[in-house]
Formats: structure tokens, C-alpha cells, sequence
């Protein structure tokens, strides 16, 4: 059984369908990105998945259970990770409290404040920000609040963890850094979704690639495959991803 | 944390000690200490739900509704005073409940339109229905304990240890994590596991039960009350303006505001020249406080702490 199972997949904003009959699975422990142009759908897919949107119409399981109608914290507690494209800290609480927050309330076991502290400490550790557990959010550079939305995704135990543009205004050196902080988190057993422009991380982070274009699913397989299909060539053909 | 105790239990005492040290001789610093401690009780309480980011206008009606409650169980059922503070606390609670799982589901603005309404409903409620509720006149009753203000005085403070621990409580416990989140982005809260409409949901009943009962101690205190006193608008304003005034999402905060404000509003309301135009003066008072201390008393004090060289860590 896939731990991901999405079939028809509906979402009409006035009229237009931004979601239109997505249907795809992932397995356990794969890492699966989601490419396609802009406005193809794939951040409505996982505001879909993720809970932050209802579909028209069409179904979401996880791990055998239908998720479809369940609210957003529910999700998390049964193991639904996910990142923000535009990163979302919370600005009263420091990084520790920020990363604490999904580890007292997000996890599958219940924990008491200071083993969520602990929790989360060791987080912060993970994702590099040791040395900034106390500070406030609003010091962080972008690539710091990427690692915070990370670590705090991290904290709610997924077993299945949606990143969202995870390397968007990322430099090359810290893009490098994220994907050996993938490959470790992939390691350990979590199950990746992630959506990306990024091609080199597509290519080296993903066991296969899904295609998206107009709300619909285009193609899928790995990279190579995928990369050669006329149909997702064309897809892109005047965009600027064209080119990678 | 237990230096925090350790502070609010020399408060308790200094607060239980007030009668024994003159106060009880003087019949109106008695009443002045009990409005006192009523006002510091819902200015505490609405500070709760305020964490939650959700703006309460319906802090006054609720001490309203818990007036009446007690006038009510008194007028039409006999019931004593005490058995109608009981009462108070379920009626509180339970209009709570219900009031937020219509609107707390909502975000933004709307909690606060509709706690606003609220309000006015109880208003016109309390007015249409004169048998139950005396209509204008309102309804009187015996004070509590024959009017002894001493006594009134000690239960109001138990209340008000009561709205302390549960001030202290939010802030120190998980609780905190949840209501700074929730204020941050409620979806993105959601989203990490919150569970934010309950949390407050249950905050907003806790901080309502303890504003009924405010208004239940009120009730038999003053021996009278009328639509117009049980839903004035200015006690909902206080509400939200003494926090503001010491420092929001803070235990201290509430009370220093409280203090000083009802302090320097009796004042001028005794007090001539000020005596004939005192809301006006007291009004400037809070709009100036507002506009150069956004974060209260507290906050300013803080800022002083940090810029001295010898702060703790923390």
C-alpha cells in the first residue's frame, strides 16, 4: 500500500479548475518531486494534501486512511509534514520555540515542554542552527528561516514530509548544503514530496518525478525519462526552466 | 518560574494584609479595593483570550451576564447569593462555549464584530424579558454577608488568585506555545499541529467564566443592577485598555494597568478642576500611554532592564 495516495483530485477557483483529476501515489521511504510551470497547480495540490485547502471533488489517503476531510492539525498528528514556499515563522517565539511548537503539538507521542525543548534542540542541531537556538526569527537571513521551516516540519515526526521550494533563494553553496540535509533526513526514513524548480536537486534528490501542466498530471517516471518526453519539453519550451 | 511565584505570593499578601493595615476602617477605599480587584479579575481574563490574537469586545457583557445571573437565581428562584455565584460560573461557561464554537471558527475581525453584538444582545434581552429580568428598572437584591465589604473583599481576592493562576499558567505551560503560534498565522499553526480552534475555544470559556464571576461578586456588592450598568460598554473598554496600558500577553501587565488607571480615574473624578471634564483628561491620558508605550508598562520597563549592564541572562 502507498503511504501517499491521491485519486481525481478536483480544485475549481471561480470556475477554473487550478487542480484538475490529479491522481499519483508515493511509496514508503521514496523521494518524489513535483515539477512543472508556473500556475500548474502544484502548490494548490499540496495545500490540497496538506489540508489548508477542501477538494471539490476526489480523494486523499494516507497510509491507507482517507484524510480528505480531515483538518490541517490532524494531519500532522498522523505523520503529514510540511514546509512553506514563503516561509511561514512564528514571530513571538525564538528559533527553539518556533521549532518546539511542532514538537509538543504535531508529534505521535505526547511530550511535555522540556522534551519538546530537548526535541527541538536537537533539531536545530540537525538543520544548523545550533548556535541560534535563542534568537529572534526576525534576525535569520533566508536561507536560516529555510532551515527553521525544515526543523520545524522535522518536529512533528513526519513520515511523510512535503517540501515546498525548499532551495528558492538558496545560493549554490547553501542549495549544496540543503540537498546533503535532504539526503541525510531521506536516510532516516522519512518519505519526500517535494516541489521544486531546482533541477540538479530534482536530479539528484529524486527516485522519481512527477509532471504537472494545467492542474493535470503530464508524466511520470525517473529523472531521465521524464527529461526526454516531448510532452514535458514542450511543456516548458519558453520558460525560463527550459534551459536546465 | 519561582521567583515569578514567589513575587505574585508577596503580592497575595500584601494584598490580604490591605484590610488589617487600615483599609477596613474606611468604608469607601473598601469599596474602591473590592471595584478594584473585580476590574483586575477582567482585566486579567481578557488579556487571555487576547493572546490567541482574537480581540474580545464581550468582557463587560459577560461580568453583565454574570450579574444578572445571580439577581435572577436570587429574584425569581430564591436562591442565595452563593448558590447563585455557582450558577454564575456555569452560565459564563457555557455562553462561552457556545458563542465560540459559532465564532472562533471564523478569523480576523469577526470574533470581535460578533462579541460586539453579543453584547447588545444580552442588552435588548435583558430589556425585553422584565419578568425574568425586571426590564429598565433591573433588579435589586440584599448585599452579601450584610454589606460587610471586608468579607466581600477576600472572596473577590480569591477570585482574583484565581485569574493570576490561570494568567501565569498560559504563559508557563505548553499552553504558551500554542497561543503565540495561533496569534502568529492560525493556518500555519494548524499546520505544525495545533489544534486552534479548540485552544481557543477553551481559553475564551475559561477567560469568560472568570469575568461572569467578576460580575456575580459585583452584583450582590453593589445590591442593584440595570441594563444599562450590566452591559456598559466601558467596562468591555476597560477590559482591553488596562492590559494595553501595562502590557499585553503579560501577568503584571494587567494588574499595574489596572492599578494605576482606576487609581487615576477616581482621582479625577473626586477631584476638581478635573472633577467636570475627568473622562476627557482621562481619555488623553490613555491615547498618549498608547501612542509612546505600544507595549505597556511592562515593555518599557523591559527595554530599561536590557539597556542596564547588569540584567540576568534571561
Amino acid at each position: 500500500m502507498a503511504l501517499l495516495e491521491v485519486a481525481g483530485l478536483v480544485r475549481r477557483f471561480r470556475g477554473l479548475a487550478a487542480v484538475d483529476g490529479l491522481s499519483f501515489t508515493v511509496e514508503e521511504g521514496r523521494t518524489v518531486a513535483i515539477i512543472g510551470p508556473n500556475g500548474a497547480g502544484k502548490s494548490t495540490a499540496f495545500n490540497l494534501i496538506s489540508g489548508l485547502l477542501r477538494p471539490h471533488s476526489g480523494t486523499i489517503r494516507l497510509d491507507g486512511r482517507d484524510i480528505t476531510r480531515v483538518p490541517s492539525y490532524v494531519r500532522t498528528r498522523a505523520g503529514l509534514g510540511r514546509t512553506f514556499q514563503l516561509v511561514q515563522p512564528f514571530h513571538d517565539l525564538d528559533v527553539l520555540g518556533n521549532v518546539t511548537v511542532g514538537a509538543l503539538f504535531g508529534g505521535t507521542e505526547k511530550r511535555g515542554v522540556t522534551a519538546a525543548r530537548a526535541a527541538a534542540a536537537g533539531l536545530c542541531e540537525m538543520v544548523g542552527l545550533g548556535d541560534r537556538m535563542s534568537a529572534p526569527v526576525s534576525a535569520l537571513t533566508i536561507a536560516d528561516r529555510k532551515r527553521l521551516e525544515l526543523a520545524r516540519a522535522l518536529a512533528t515526526d513526519p513520515r511523510l514530509l512535503l517540501l515546498d521550494e525548499l532551495m528558492e533563494g538558496l545560493t549554490p553553496t547553501e542549495e549544496r548544503e540543503a540537498v546533503a540535509l535532504l539526503g541525510r533526513i531521506r536516510a532516516s526514513g522519512v518519505t519526500l514530496l517535494l516541489i521544486e524548480h531546482v533541477m540538479s536537486t530534482v536530479r539528484e534528490l529524486s527516485d522519481h518525478v512527477i509532471v504537472m501542466d494545467y492542474g493535470k498530471k503530464l508524466a511520470e517516471g525517473d529523472y531521465a525519462t521524464v527529461s526526454r518526453d516531448p510532452a514535458v519539453i514542450a511543456a516548458y519550451l519558453g520558460t525560463e526552466e527550459a534551459a536546465s | 518560574m519561582r521567583r515569578e511565584l514567589a513575587g505574585w505570593g508577596l503580592f497575595f499578601l500584601v494584598v490580604a494584609a490591605l484590610p488589617w493595615l487600615g483599609l477596613a476602617a474606611d468604608r469607601y477605599l473598601m469599596f474602591l479595593a473590592n471595584v478594584m480587584l473585580m476590574f483586575m479579575v477582567l482585566a486579567l481574563s481578557w488579556d487571555v483570550v487576547a493572546r490567541t490574537g482574537q480581540l474580545s469586545l464581550a468582557h463587560g457583557a459577560f461580568f453583565g451576564l454574570g450579574a444578572y445571573t445571580v439577581g435572577i437565581a436570587y429574584r425569581s428562584a430564591h436562591l442565595p447569593p452563593l448558590a447563585g455565584l455557582a450558577i454564575a460560573a456555569i452560565v459564563g461557561a457555557v455562553v462561552a462555549i457556545a458563542l465560540g464554537l459559532v465564532t472562533l471558527r471564523l478569523r480576523g475581525i469577526y470574533f470581535a464584530i460578533a462579541t460586539l453584538a453579543f453584547a447588545e444582545v444580552l442588552r435588548t434581552v435583558a430589556l425585553q424579558l422584565p419578568d425574568l429580568t425586571g426590564g429598565n428598572v433591573g433588579i435589586s437584591m440584599p448585599p452579601l454577608f450584610d454589606g460587610d465589604r471586608v468579607i466581600s473583599y477576600y472572596l473577590v481576592a480569591g477570585l482574583f488568585v484565581l485569574a493570576v493562576a490561570l494568567s501565569v499558567w498560559v504563559r508557563r505551560s505548553r499552553m504558551q506555545y500554542a497561543v503565540t503560534a495561533i496569534r502568529a498565522n492560525e493556518t500555519v499553526a494548524a499546520v505544525v499541529g495545533v489544534s486552534v480552534v479548540r485552544t481557543k475555544i477553551v481559553l475564551f470559556a475559561a477567560s469568560a467564566t472568570l469575568a461572569a464571576l467578576a460580575g456575580a461578586f459585583y452584583m450582590p456588592f453593589i445590591t442593584h443592577t440595570d441594563p444599562a450598568d450590566a452591559f456598559d460598554t466601558s467596562r468591555s473598554v476597560a477590559a482591553l485598555v488596562f492590559p494595553i496600558f501595562g502590557g499585553l500577553y503579560t501577568t503584571v501587565g494587567p494588574v499595574v494597568g489596572t492599578i494605576l488607571l482606576r487609581s487615576l480615574e477616581e482621582y479625577l473624578r473626586v477631584t476638581p478642576p478635573w472633577k467636570d471634564g475627568y473622562q476627557v483628561v482621562y481619555g488623553l491620558v490613555i491615547v498618549i500611554a498608547v501612542l509612546f508605550m505600544p507595549r505597556g508598562l511592562v515593555g518599557l520597563a523591559g527595554e530599561r532592564l536590557r539597556r542596564s549592564p547588569w540584567r540576568s541572562s534571561r
